[in-house]
């Protein structure tokens, strides 16, 4: 599953794989989560996200179109769309006395940081499995380069290299975008 | 950039700040002189920084949370019928309808007995007709009348099943300023077989029909 893209993993949950399922739970469930931690503000709100979320994927996997959309963008999109659904929701439960909402906060991603972190994610699961786990080591389980050659048995020179061409790897996937890669900096 | 492959191996873990102190000023001493190398360090340095934000945005679901995600579509599956089980369902749909429309004895859509309702002195521009439909439990009589007089207050009518002194009640209606009602009742599986119906008023709790007759036929089986 680990090699296999986003896209392939989609026409398998069309039809009916719930294993594909899992295949992208564990790729993007992770930033889902703390998307939802982070714009919906509370952790049982962010399982409800995620839950949407892949039932969403689920149910309308049929209709994604790789022609017109990567899986990142999709999800993303509809990541997006379950939490704005979340934050009405929760607006429409809570006011004041006088009918005014308590926050006015709930844009989610006005900076298109949302947006971008998806695409790294996607980004990251093309990668080769050997350059992947350099930087899924390095940045999400925080080792140390020395760290990182202890636990794959690599000599250390080899794993600042492989860290090099990963992250050039990254660099050049990303690089299809590259105009707004650089524009919104 | 090929005359200087060692240095350009660690640009990586430079742009990320994990490399020795005297490996990083090797670096940053190259990069000095080589242009192109700067330019790599600033692209891997955006790359470092989005993947950096990344991590920074993760966090790591429940470990239970995969279970339920997979528990709900599978509930959910459970509830969507498969497309073959719709279409058997739709076809048995439209061979009911065509069942009741081309055989309607078996579905209680013609009417088992009948009866036209003649005037009493009481209501002298009454009328009416009474149909009895159905079958088994779900026997019901089609009550149409016209011309009776309004109900005053805690009066009603009754309409009933007749045979020589007996009488079995079908139900009770009320008529407002118009003098019509048209109503279906529940009726008892052996109502066919009585030969006569009638409408009484009446005004109490007593269960019997009253004296007061509206209306009454004789029921012909169809």
């Amino acid at each position: 599953m680990d090699r296999v893209e986003d896209e392939v993993l989609v026409r398998r949950v069309a039809s009916g794989d719930e294993r594909a399922l899992a295949g992208l739970y564990d790729r993007y469930a992770g930033l889902v989560y703390g998307t939802g931690i982070r714009y919906l503000g509370d952790r049982e709100t962010a399982e409800e996200l995620v839950q949407d979320v892949f039932t969403s994927v689920w149910k309308n996997a049929a209709g994604f179109d790789p022609e017109r959309a990567s899986f990142a963008t999709w999800v993303y999109r509809i990541t997006r769309n379950r939490a704005t659904d979340l934050i009405r929701r929760r607006k429409a439960r809570i006011r004041t006395v006088d009918g005014e909402p308590l926050f006015e906060s709930g844009e989610t991603d006005p900076s298109g940081e949302l947006s971008r972190n998806f695409d790294v994610a996607a980004a990251l699961s093309r990668l080769s499995p050997v350059h992947r786990e350099m930087l899924v080591l390095a940045y999400f389980h925080g080792l140390s380069q020395r760290e990182i050659s202890e636990r794959t048995a690599t000599p250390l020179g080899t794993v600042k290299s492989r860290t090099t061409a990963a992250l050039r790897a990254l660099r050049e996937t990303l690089g299809f975008d590259e105009d707004r890669w650089f524009a919104d900096e | 950039m090929s005359e200087h492959p060692d240095i350009r191996d660690l640009v990586g873990p430079y742009v990320m700040g994990t490399l020795e102190p005297h490996e990083e000023r090797d670096v940053e001493d190259h990069l000095q002189e080589c242009a192109s190398c700067r330019q790599e360090a600033q692209e891997l340095r955006l790359a470092h920084e989005r993947l950096a934000g990344l991590a920074y945005s993760i966090e790591t679901p429940p470990p239970d949370l995969k279970e339920r995600v997979v528990a709900g579509i599978q509930r959910h599956e459970a509830r969507r019928l498969p497309s073959w089980v719709a279409a058997i369902a739709a076809a048995f749909c439209i061979l009911a309808v065509l069942a009741v429309i081309l055989t309607p004895d078996l579905f209680g859509g013609r009417a088992l007995a009948s009866a036209n309702l003649n005037p009493t002195d009481r209501a002298p521009d009454a009328g009416g007709e009474v149909s009895i439909q159905g079958t088994g439990e779900n026997m019901e009589m089609h009550l149409e009348a016209w011309g009776l007089p309004p109900c005053k207050r805690e009066q009603y009518y009754e309409l009933w099943l007749v045979e020589g002194k007996d009488r079995v009640s079908a139900g009770s209606f009320t008529v407002g300023q118009s003098g019509r009602v048209d109503v279906k009742l529940n009726a008892p599986n052996f109502a066919g077989s009585y030969p006569k119906v009638g409408i009484t008023a009446e005004h109490d709790k007593d269960p019997r029909a009253s004296d007061t007759k509206m209306l009454s036929g004789e029921l012909h089986q169809s």
